[in-house]
């Protein structure tokens, strides 16, 4: 269409060019009318190049309506070289669909999971990793037998806990945290396991705007319950967990429990926090039945009395409650007691002194088919004394009834506390321990700790 | 159930007589009308000048108490459960102060929230870290150096920071607390003139300190910051660090160094000992000497005891 249209300009134009040359017929007739048509030819010369220009951008105008998709290029990554040759076709097949989806190059390529620290970017939730390992030095009997306080693990150094902690504000109404632990698991009894479990040891979220000054959370996560329970392996004030909590509640410990938990600051002068909580109840020494219908119940009422340059004074009172895993009816309460002295200043030397009493009431089947009650009780106290910020030393004293069987032991811990930074402690424990009854035995043994602090962790507590 | 019951009961009994009898309730005083909470010291002193007798201004870490490595306390709780307004420093110094709340039931005071003053703010805030940041540099604040109460020059920003927050809550105190602001400003600057009048003849001089908390006091009275001992937070220096640091000592023959009330003295003691210089330990935060617990009594207290020790 485009190539008609142009015909009328080149008459027109050989028209005007016949009119401003007429004066020259007078002239010399011949030589215009060879002049002529050397414009004549020129000027088809000059259409022929317009057609075919105007052509090719015609043709070029329908590829590009036809096609369905623009061509965008796309960055595709540095393949190596293909081993075999191949055909222009073949090459035009396979890259085609690498502009929309991947090729084997694009998904074997590493990618990042997500970005730390990157400029612009942030990150969150914190993220920390903690690593505690144990070595517990024993007699070759302990060794054998399987009975000393890390059983299965003596004479050995192993990780009893390397931790990833995840934790963060939700949204502006919930905080979450979420542990995972790596570690080797008790094996009393059996003969020594190297392997190393993972578990899911606390997934909650807590709700931080409920009304009446209410903060509850929900999940899986480790109950409020005594003074030490609710404390992380890593952090705990010795090498091992008191054999009074060892015993009532397993190496597993009162943790990773799944249920909801309320408590509240009450509004009083000074502190009082009472917390309840419904769980499930996956604790196989004490409360095993794993049932919403049979729930285990916590709750526990804890004060603090901020005593000035006398220090501080912490008591709590607990009271547990659930089934066992043969169904029977089991409780266990506990007293405890926090007594920390700082030192003005630089706040050192730092004194501690604590306690804490436990006693279970079970239900348990008797040899004669029927159903017995028994109660049980146990003990722990123990000083500490940070001379400053690197060295402490202190000395922790047990006592403990078993929760079933007939049989006590005692034991008495002298240990002392190295920390080259927050982030990094080392600890040399002895324990002598004296067992009767279904624990008979009499164990010496050294623990030998080193624990790490890797990136965020939460502020210490009292 | 009887034998569980009985000791249960016994224990609770026990606790709660123990603590009625040492518990008030809370009674928030009738003519308080504000109800702040400062995390440090420093903005307890300051915000109190601003509030006056508007209500009452309490704090979260005792004078004196190193804010670096607090460990938390219950009763911190309790302050955390009564205040409506909080003033916290804003670069992370007092980052504690974020589980407690998390576990206090007063959800206002939660980071973000309207009743939350960030006193930073708007500030110049100096050794920002750049680079990467890791443990091996020790406890750094990635945010900045957090001491900038120290210089008397930020506390117009400081100020107009915490009366917005408290005007923010209480606009029908926003007058009385403008008021409040400006006075304590003309005082502070009153002082300022006296305290530059004191260090002029030591501009220029010289210091070492054990931690990296003066930068701020160094800028505002025309100090130098020779060095630090503690050169990476919370870690104690190497021997190779010391060595260093008492070469340049020597060679700009510093006279003092100032170690922080909290900090042991015994490694600064003998870094000056071999410089050939003294140690002056200075409380960080306004209440830890008697007679001190206002900001002005505080600088009184720092710039006298530093004019006094760079003349001797």
């Amino acid at each position: 269409m485009r190539t008609h249209e142009c015909r009328p300009l080149a008459l027109l134009v050989v028209l005007s060019i016949s009119i401003l040359t007429g004066p020259a017929h007078a002239q010399d007739a011949g030589a215009l009318r060879r002049e002529l048509e050397a414009l004549r030819r020129q000027f088809a010369t000059v259409t022929e190049s317009y057609e075919k220009r105007l052509r090719a951008l015609g043709d070029r105008l329908q590829q590009l309506e036809g096609r369905a998709a623009p061509a965008v290029p796309s960055p595709v990554p540095s393949a190596p070289p293909p081993t075999t040759p191949m055909t222009a076709t073949a090459t035009a097949t396979a890259t085609a669909p690498a502009a929309d989806a991947p090729t084997l190059a694009d998904l074997a390529r590493p990618r990042q999971p997500f970005a730390l620290a990157q400029p612009g970017r942030v990150l969150l939730f914190d993220i920390g990793v903690s690593g505690d390992f144990v070595t517990d030095f024993t007699s070759p009997t302990r060794e054998r037998r399987h009975d000393g306080t890390f059983a299965g693990r003596e004479n050995r150094l192993f990780p009893r806990e390397v931790e990833l902690e995840f934790f963060g504000r939700v949204d502006p109404y919930a905080s979450a945290v979420v542990r995972i632990s790596a570690g080797e698991e008790p094996t009393r009894g059996a003969s020594s396991s190297r392997e190393l479990s993972v578990r899911l040891d606390e997934a909650n979220a807590t709700l931080l705007t409920l009304p009446l000054g209410t903060t509850a959370r929900f999940g899986l996560m480790r109950p409020r319950f005594g003074t030490l329970n609710t404390v992380h392996q890593d952090d705990l004030p010795q090498v091992d967990r008191p054999n009074v909590l060892a015993r009532f509640f397993g190496e597993e410990e009162l943790d990773g429990e799944r249920g909801i938990e309320a408590f509240w600051i009450l509004p009083f002068s000074t502190y009082h926090e009472l917390s309840v909580g419904v769980f499930d109840g996956d604790n196989e020494t004490a409360f095993g039945r794993g049932s919403l219908r049979d729930p285990l119940l916590i709750g526990r009422w804890r004060t603090f009395f901020e005593l000035q340059e006398l220090g501080g004074l912490q008591l709590d009172v607990s009271a547990a409650t659930g089934s066992t895993a043969d169904d029977h009816r089991n409780t266990v309460i506990g007293v405890g007691a926090k007594y920390k002295w700082i030192g003005a200043g630089s706040g050192f030397p730092v004194l501690t002194l604590a306690a804490e009493g436990l006693g279970g009431f079970r239900g348990v089947d008797t040899d004669s088919g029927g159903a017995a009650h028994v109660e049980r009780w146990g003990a722990y106290a123990y000083a500490q004394y940070d001379v400053n910020r690197r060295w402490a030393a202190g000395l922790r004293g047990d006592w403990t009834e078993l929760p079933v069987e007939r049989g006590r032991e005692w034991a008495l811990s002298p240990y002392v506390q190295f920390k080259p930074s927050e982030f990094l402690r080392f600890r040399l424990q002895y324990k002598h321990t004296e067992g009767r009854g279904a624990v008979e035995r009499s164990a010496e043994e050294l623990f030998l700790q080193g624990s790490f602090i890797l990136g965020a962790h939460p502020t210490e507590r009292f | 159930m009887r034998t569980v019951g009985r000791p249960l009961l016994c224990a609770l009994t026990a606790l709660a007589l123990i603590a009625t009898t040492l518990a008030a309730p809370i009674g928030a005083p009738a003519q308080s009308r504000l109800r702040v909470l400062a995390t440090l010291p420093d903005l307890w002193a300051i915000t109190r000048a601003i509030v006056g007798n508007l209500g009452e201004v309490q704090v979260a870490t005792r004078p004196g108490q190193n804010p670096h490595d607090l460990e938390i306390r219950p009763s911190q709780f309790v302050l955390v459960r009564r205040a409506e307004i909080l003033v916290r420093n804003g670069l992370d110094e007092d980052a504690w102060i974020d589980p407690i709340i998390e576990s206090s039931g007063n959800p206002r005071l939660l980071r973000g929230a309207p009743s939350v003053v960030e006193a930073a703010r708007g500030l110049t805030v100096l050794k920002i870290r750049t680079g990467p940041i890791d443990r091996s540099m020790g406890d750094v604040h990635p945010s900045g150096n957090p001491h900038f109460t120290l210089d008397p020059g930020t506390l117009p920003v400081v100020t107009a920071n915490i009366v917005a927050g408290l005007a923010r809550l209480h606009p029908d105190l926003a007058e009385q607390l403008d008021a409040n602001r400006r006075a304590f400003l003309d005082e502070v600057a009153a002082a300022t003139r006296r305290w530059s009048d004191a260090l002029a003849p030591h501009r220029g001089a010289p210091l070492v300190s054990y931690h990296d908390s003066w930068p701020y006091f160094y800028q505002a009275f025309g100090l130098e910051e020779l060095g630090v001992i503690e050169d990476r937070p919370g870690v104690p220096p190497s021997p190779q660090h010391l060595v260093a640091l008492i070469r340049q000592m020597r060679a700009r023959r510093a006279k003092v160094v100032l170690v922080e009330s909290w900090y042991p003295s015994d490694t600064a003691t003998a870094v000056a000992r071999a410089a050939g210089a003294r140690v002056l330990v200075l409380p960080q935060s306004p209440g830890a000497v008697k007679g001190t617990d206002t900001y002005i009594a505080h600088l009184d207290f720092l710039v006298t005891s530093l004019a006094r020790a760079l003349m001797e």
